[in-house]
């Protein structure tokens, strides 16, 4: 970014224009119950044009994607109390008839790729298979045998959305790389 | 054996309210699921589920009225409806309805519950 003027390193303005075309809501830093409350609170009422069936998606989305971002993102922060939250970002943008929710977080390269794998399988299911995925691995992770659950919440995420999710990973070190997760949402849904 | 009483609670966190009536046999659980800690939670249910029907034997009947559950959550309930098909296989009286938002998808989620526990649900479309 050009140097505004000599006071600031940063241009806010710039930093805003990239975020206003289309951009509802942003948010980057750490995700734990308390900021999901906000950041969810700040959904409802951007997305107030839409029907009650494409908020009700979202909300679903949002809660499922972000306690991931929170529970398995690389890069994270320690509150005062001990507690650690993962870090990340997340956006949900306005094009045309669907709105897209997306979420990014640092991952370690070692981690990721059974995530991709089952985000592979998602994208290749037709709706009833998905659901008959969901059935198998939620008897999975009930009998123990599912380390990672976070995985039902991709599965829930896509039958929701009604939409593939648009992975992207972007390797950032050696050892890590930026994951992310897109989906759509048609505003006008109305069942 | 004590009821269950538990006021829904709608904070950072999503508490359901519970109503477990040991003199009828009536339960519910209602509002939204989304925890801190989901399975803590939940046992306290199960453990319920599992006094009655090895004390008490009476009928039950489960009315659950969710607008919102994570993924957390239906786990939970999953093991709820396990418990009363194992409770109607040993010949217990099991009545269950599920109140659902009327959309495809809500129902979808039902149907899957049904054939998840081979458990029969009467499933109810309401305006939550």
């Amino acid at each position: 970014m050009e140097k505004v003027n000599d006071k600031y390193d940063f241009s806010l303005y710039e930093y805003h224009n990239l975020l206003h075309q289309n951009i509802l809501v942003s948010y980057k830093g750490p995700i734990d119950e308390r900021i999901m409350t906000v950041i969810g609170d700040n959904i409802e009422i951007v997305t107030n044009d839409s029907t009650d069936k494409a908020r009700s998606k979202i909300f679903k989305i949002f809660m499922e994607l972000a306690q991931n971002v929170w529970l398995y993102s690389a890069e994270s922060c320690t509150t005062l109390s001990g507690r650690r939250l993962g870090m990340g970002t997340l956006v949900i943008g306005e094009f045309g008839d669907s709105y897209t929710f997306v979420t990014g977080n640092v991952v370690r390269n070692t981690d990721i790729e059974p995530v991709i794998e089952k985000c592979e399988i998602i994208n290749s299911l037709d709706r009833d298979s998905l659901r008959e995925y969901r059935r198998e691995q939620r008897r999975l992770a009930k009998d123990g045998k599912n380390k990672n659950s976070g995985n039902i919440g991709l599965i829930q995420v896509a039958l929701t959305a009604e939409s593939p999710l648009d992975i992207e990973l972007t390797p950032v070190s050696d050892e890590e790389s930026f994951f992310s997760i897109a989906v759509k949402i048609k505003k006008s849904n109305s069942k | 054996m004590e009821d269950i009483h538990i006021e829904g609670v709608h904070e950072a966190y999503f508490t359901p309210t519970v109503n477990f009536e040991v003199a009828t046999g009536k339960c519910e659980i209602s509002g939204e699921s989304y925890l801190e800690e989901t399975t803590k939670f939940y046992s306290r249910l199960f453990e319920w589920i599992k006094a009655y029907t090895s004390t008490i034997k009476g009928p039950l009947v489960f009315d659950f009225k969710l607008s919102y559950f994570n993924t957390s959550s239906s786990k939970c309930l999953v093991d709820i409806l396990d418990m009363l098909k194992s409770y109607k296989n040993n010949g217990g009286d099991v009545t269950v309805n599920w109140y659902y938002d009327d959309s495809d998808e809500e129902l979808e989620e039902v149907d899957d519950f049904i054939l998840e526990t081979g458990l029969q649900i009467n499933k109810i479309p309401m305006e939550f």
